[in-house]
């Protein structure tokens, strides 16, 4: 389309009274050469927001620069459907947090004015990327989360394909004797019939599901939209199309046969607590052994969990799930169930079930570090204990031991989806989550590290049946989202509402594959020859791509490589020699937002830094630093999200790679007699927002003691 | 060190739950109750693990444990419980239980906790002294001679030595016994629950004194910050008896050796004493029952074997400070019945002491003593 470009600058909020705001409309008319130039005393009322919207009508304006407050305020008043809109915070980060008709709050606002009108002379108005979409969803598991996915997706008009590995859909809740009551109430009876049948019932009978009993996906092929996944049954196989999966591919017991120290396959009456429930299912509770009934049960919790040595996490269900188990021992009233525990984790108002368990006069509880399980001599069995309430040391006699063993996801074992990425055939990075197919997206749990692909359940996280069907719930909910947003052309989570997508200049394509290894989608593949190609449906527009490229040749409608070049050999440089110029990339997702939350805070910041915002810092790319140093730019900084272990960054792995790519370039900037120190990147999280003035002082001030950039004229 | 076996007895955790810690299965162990316990020594603090050993059935660790008579039933603990588990009460229950255990005869102890049983504990002295009034002919009232001047007197009612003394000495002696043989197998029983551990800190006798000195002075009761009131009504009710006591020693003295059978004049020292024994009974006891009124909420009311024990003091006290009033204003139709009464009441006491709660004076004292001995404060 062609730009008419049209610069609004407010004076609301007390920018007015901190700059000159004729000036700045002025540089837009006379320098930056702005067809309509206009300014008023506050734009996102009635009447400034009526001038604007005259302007598009009758004036032709399709490309608007709003210098006035942040792009994450104000979104409602400022939309104008089919322009481009750039929002130059000039209130955040030239008015608040300098101080007011200061020559440097002056000069701050010119830049910041001058780089979002050079953004948008360099910017397009974007196109959706089309293609034909399947809004069907695949459903990988028939347990009690996937039924429940299957059956929230169906209800709301999609068709699902439910894949199911067994011969039968109910998943581990058909092995239950019964369960704990779900009305959150817990009065007696406390142990209340299983009735997985119904929903059983309720997903083979649905028109929207289509059910694949004993089958497995044999391969997932394409991107979000256009899924091609092959499911085998039995040895034949069957391609269907879909655009969106839900992986709810529940869990395994861990092996048991590892906890020899408690005694399991030593001794017969040593069980499970899966293989207990599947006991109690017989009516009475009979030792393996003998097969007498069990008079005296112990429980020992936490077997092989919370430990380093077996699985080193909480498996959530066990103690609720042992408190109904001594509960099926105490249908029998002569019996007695011991439950020995590190802890008893009943969160929420399962607490309430454990009070009501633990007032049955034969469940008796106690604290302690259970040691080994050893022969007493008479067919019966010894706990022992340490540090337990009864002394240093003890043991409980037992005829019948139970072992509250954990969850393992299936995707520990195997990748379950077989993707025919480039990337591979699973979810990258589990061991993070100790194999759970979970992910630190902020806000976003059902999301993983594959686009369109929702996980749910306790494949995702240990947690109990009650918490399954919600998660299957949420599930449900994102697959529905990613497959309508996808028909649109328009990205998902955490870039929503974008419609822009990576266009590569292919002929400039040298195939050295950095974009396709860096990406933290897999959104790009590579062909026979091995030149690499874009599946559009996986991309989440982060621009990690962008900033790998040593050719420079991907870039997105409103955001390219040359757009940030230009927009920083646009900033002023001072005439004098102690006052520096400091760049600071800051990414989008928590850096920005930080910023403005300073601002809001009304904290000063060092007036020698110019805010440039990115997508994710993965879209740095180096030839900004060039850029920047040879324009006489004294020091650069770079702020992104947290990464490593528990990592905040927006993008999964932005914010690494640019750390990454930096050390790379030291090198390059001694050799070049420039400082290493004056380019760094730090880490900073949204709340951590009152530490950025000093952060920010801190390295201006290390910038002042390496001196100015040689490169600098003046 | 010797390794515990742990089997619980699920019928002990049942009759704990039936005599009183009807709330014991609420404990969650969180040392609430034996942080805010100020009472407890330190180095074995209850009543923590005494609601753990109950809830776990664990009898032989209960029954002969000093800690459970250590504690003063101040209820601070069951106050301060977050899961109202009731601790304080839960001692009670296997203070109760520890009584029957111990009872000598373990038939009598059974009787006297058992609330379908009280009409049976009455009938046999109501039975007694009506046969013995009647075969004195005494049943009808003007019958009944009277003092030189005309004035009732009980002395002449029912004669002290062949009526009274015939039946109490030997009650008494009965008692006096039963508490012996239960307090030698209680000895014994704490010796061996300490086992090898057990290891004399202090001599008897500077134990026994220590300990006369605490209950004289009521210095535990001071402890307790909940039910404040305690203090000063059990102290009543303590000395009254120590001088109902003197008064009795004084009457026996008076009777056999002076010569002077009753009734005496107000102004003598024995009704001197005797009176303000009374009254301090009975102020005493009329605070015991208020207080467990007004601490209703925080520590509960008790339960039938509590109010058995205040129902006999409260009984004994109004008897007979009515019996003298009753014969001071000269009303013979309500003097003589009141007077039978009293030797009713007095007659439970007595007869029942090593059976109800009464018997914990001795069983608190034998635990202290046992605790200074061993060093356990």
């Amino acid at each position: 389309m062609e730009k008419k470009i049209g610069l609004y600058v407010c004076s609301g909020c007390s920018i007015g009274e901190s700059i000159n705001v004729e000036k700045l409309a002025t540089i837009g008319k006379n320098a930056m050469k702005v067809p309509v130039v206009k300014t008023h005393a506050a734009f996102c009322g009635k009447e400034g927001v009526e001038l604007i919207k005259n302007d598009v009508a009758t004036e032709g304006v399709n490309t608007l620069v709003i210098a006035a407050c942040s792009p994450r305020v104000k979104f409602e008043e400022f939309d104008f459907p089919g322009c481009i809109v750039e929002r130059v915070p000039v209130r955040e980060l030239a008015v608040w947090t300098q101080v007011p008709q200061s020559k440097d709050a002056q000069m701050a606002a010119e830049d910041y004015t001058r780089m979002g009108v050079t953004k948008v002379q360099k910017g397009a108005l974007p196109e959706p990327y089309q293609m034909e979409t399947s809004k069907d969803i695949l459903v990988i598991g028939g347990g009690v989360t996937g039924m429940t996915a299957a059956l929230e997706v169906a209800n709301a008009g999609y068709q699902v394909y439910l894949v199911e590995k067994e011969a039968q859909l109910g998943g581990f809740m058909n092995k239950l004797y019964k369960q704990i009551p779900t009305d959150g109430m817990y009065r007696k009876p406390l142990i209340v019939d299983v009735d997985i049948s119904k929903k059983v019932k309720d997903v083979e009978s649905h028109k929207n599901i289509k059910v694949f009993k004993s089958s497995k996906v044999e391969k997932t092929e394409g991107m979000p939209g256009a899924l091609d996944i092959t499911i085998s049954t039995n040895g034949s196989s069957e391609t269907v199309k879909a655009g969106a999966v839900i992986l709810a591919a529940g869990w395994r017991p861990y092996d048991a046969t590892k906890l020899e120290h408690l005694g399991y396959g030593k001794f017969k009456d040593v069980v499970t607590n899966v293989e207990f429930e599947e006991l109690s299912r017989k009516g009475k509770i009979l030792r393996p052994s003998d097969g007498k009934e069990a008079k005296k049960v112990a429980f020992i919790q936490c077997a092989g969990q919370r430990d380093p040595n077996h699985l080193p996490y909480c498996s959530a269900m066990c103690c609720a799930t042992s408190l109904k188990q001594a509960l099926y021992v105490r249908q029998n009233p002569d019996a007695t169930a011991m439950i020995l525990y590190k802890d008893i984790r009943t969160p929420g108002r399962l607490e309430y079930y454990y009070k009501e368990a633990q007032n049955d006069p034969g469940v008796m509880l106690t604290k302690g570090d259970v040691t080994a399980v050893n022969d007493a001599g008479s067919g019966n069995l010894y706990v022992e204990m340490e540090n337990s309430l009864f002394g240093p040391t003890a043991k409980v006699e037992a005829d019948l031991v139970v072992l509250a063993t954990g969850i393992v996801p299936v995707t520990a074992d195997e990748p379950v989806l077989n993707l025919q990425y480039r990337q591979g055939p699973g979810l990258p990075d589990l061991d993070l989550f100790n194999g759970f197919a979970d992910s630190n997206f902020i806000c976003f749990q059902y999301e993983t590290r594959r686009t369109g692909i929702y996980a749910a359940g306790a494949v995702r996280q240990p947690m109990n049946t009650t918490e399954a069907q919600e998660d299957a719930a949420g599930a449900a909910l994102k697959a529905i989202q990613s497959v309508e947003h996808v028909a649109k052309g328009v990205a998902v989570h955490p870039r929503a509402w974008d419609l822009t997508f990576p266009d590569p200049f292919m002929t400039k394509c040298t195939a050295c594959k950095r974009c396709t290894e860096e990406c933290p989608f897999g959104a790009i593949d590579e062909d026979e020859k091995g030149t690499p190609f874009y599946k559009i449906g996986r991309c989440r527009r982060c621009g990690t791509c962008m900033g790998a490229c040593p050719e420079r040749i991907v870039s997105f409608k409103d955001f390219h490589v040359d757009m940030i070049g230009s927009m920083l050999k646009g900033v002023s440089v001072p005439s004098e020699e102690e006052q520096p110029r400091i760049i600071v990339l800051a990414c989008e997702n928590d850096a920005y937002p930080a910023v403005d939350t300073a601002a809001y805070n009304k904290q000063q910041i060092d007036p020698a830094v110019r805010f440039i915002q990115l997508r994710c810092m993965g879209s740095t790319n180096l030839v900004w630093i060039a850029d920047a140093f040879s324009r006489g730019i004294d020091g650069m900084l770079l702020l992104g999200c947290k990464y490593g272990e528990n990592y905040q960054c927006h993008f999964a792995k932005g914010s690494e790679l640019a750390s990454y790519r930096l050390g790379k370039v030291q090198e390059t900037l001694d050799r070049l007699m420039l400082e290493a120190d004056r380019v760094q990147m730090f880490q900073l999280a949204i709340d951590e927002y009152d530490k950025l003035p000093t952060m920010i002082k801190g390295f201006v001030d290390r910038v002042k003691q390496i001196g100015p950039n040689p490169y600098r004229t003046f | 060190m010797a390794e515990q076996v742990i089997s619980p007895d699920l019928g002990f955790v049942k009759e704990v739950l039936a005599s009183g810690g009807g709330d014991l299965k609420k404990c969650y162990q969180c040392s609430t109750c034996t942080v805010v316990c100020n009472v407890t020594p330190d180095a074995k603090p209850f009543p923590r693990k005494e609601m753990l050993y109950a809830q776990w059935g664990m009898k032989d660790k209960l029954i002969s444990n000093p800690d459970i008579w250590l504690c003063h039933q101040c209820s601070d603990c069951t106050a301060h419980c977050p899961r109202g588990a009731k601790p304080g009460e839960v001692l009670g229950a296997v203070r109760k239980m520890a009584i029957k255990e111990y009872a000598t005869p373990q038939s009598l102890g059974a009787m006297v906790a058992d609330p379908k049983k009280l009409p049976i504990l009455f009938v046999i002295p109501a039975v007694l002294y009506l046969i013995i009034i009647g075969a004195l002919g005494h049943l009808s009232f003007d019958k009944i001679p009277r003092t030189p001047e005309g004035a009732i007197s009980y002395s002449k009612f029912l004669p002290p030595t062949a009526t009274v003394d015939t039946v109490f000495v030997p009650v008494a002696l009965f008692a006096a016994f039963c508490f012996f043989a239960s307090v030698k197998k209680y000895w014994a029983d704490l010796k061996r629950t300490d086992g090898a551990a057990y290891m004399p800190k202090k001599d008897l006798m500077t134990s026994l004194y220590e300990t006369i000195v605490d209950i004289a002075s009521h210095r535990k009761f001071t402890e307790c910050t909940v039910a404040k009131g305690r203090k000063t009504a059990h102290m009543a009710v303590f000395y009254a008896f120590i001088g109902l006591a003197v008064t009795t020693g004084l009457a026996v003295v008076y009777l056999y050796i002076l010569g002077r059978p009753s009734p005496y004049p107000m102004y003598d020292p024995l009704k001197i004493i005797g009176n303000i024994s009374a009254v301090a009974l009975l102020g005493g006891i009329i605070a015991v029952i208020s207080n467990r009124f007004d601490n209703k909420e925080k520590a509960g009311l008790g339960g039938y074997y509590d109010w058995f024990f205040i129902g006999i003091v409260f009984g004994v006290g109004a008897t007979g400070f009515l019996a003298q009033a009753l014969r001071l204003m000269d009303v013979a139709i309500a003097a003589y019945p009141m007077y039978y009464l009293h030797l009713i009441f007095v007659f439970v006491l007595f007869a029942y002491a090593p059976f109800s709660k009464m018997a914990h004076m001795v069983y608190r004292a034998t635990a202290m003593v046992y605790a200074r001995h061993t060093g356990r404060e």
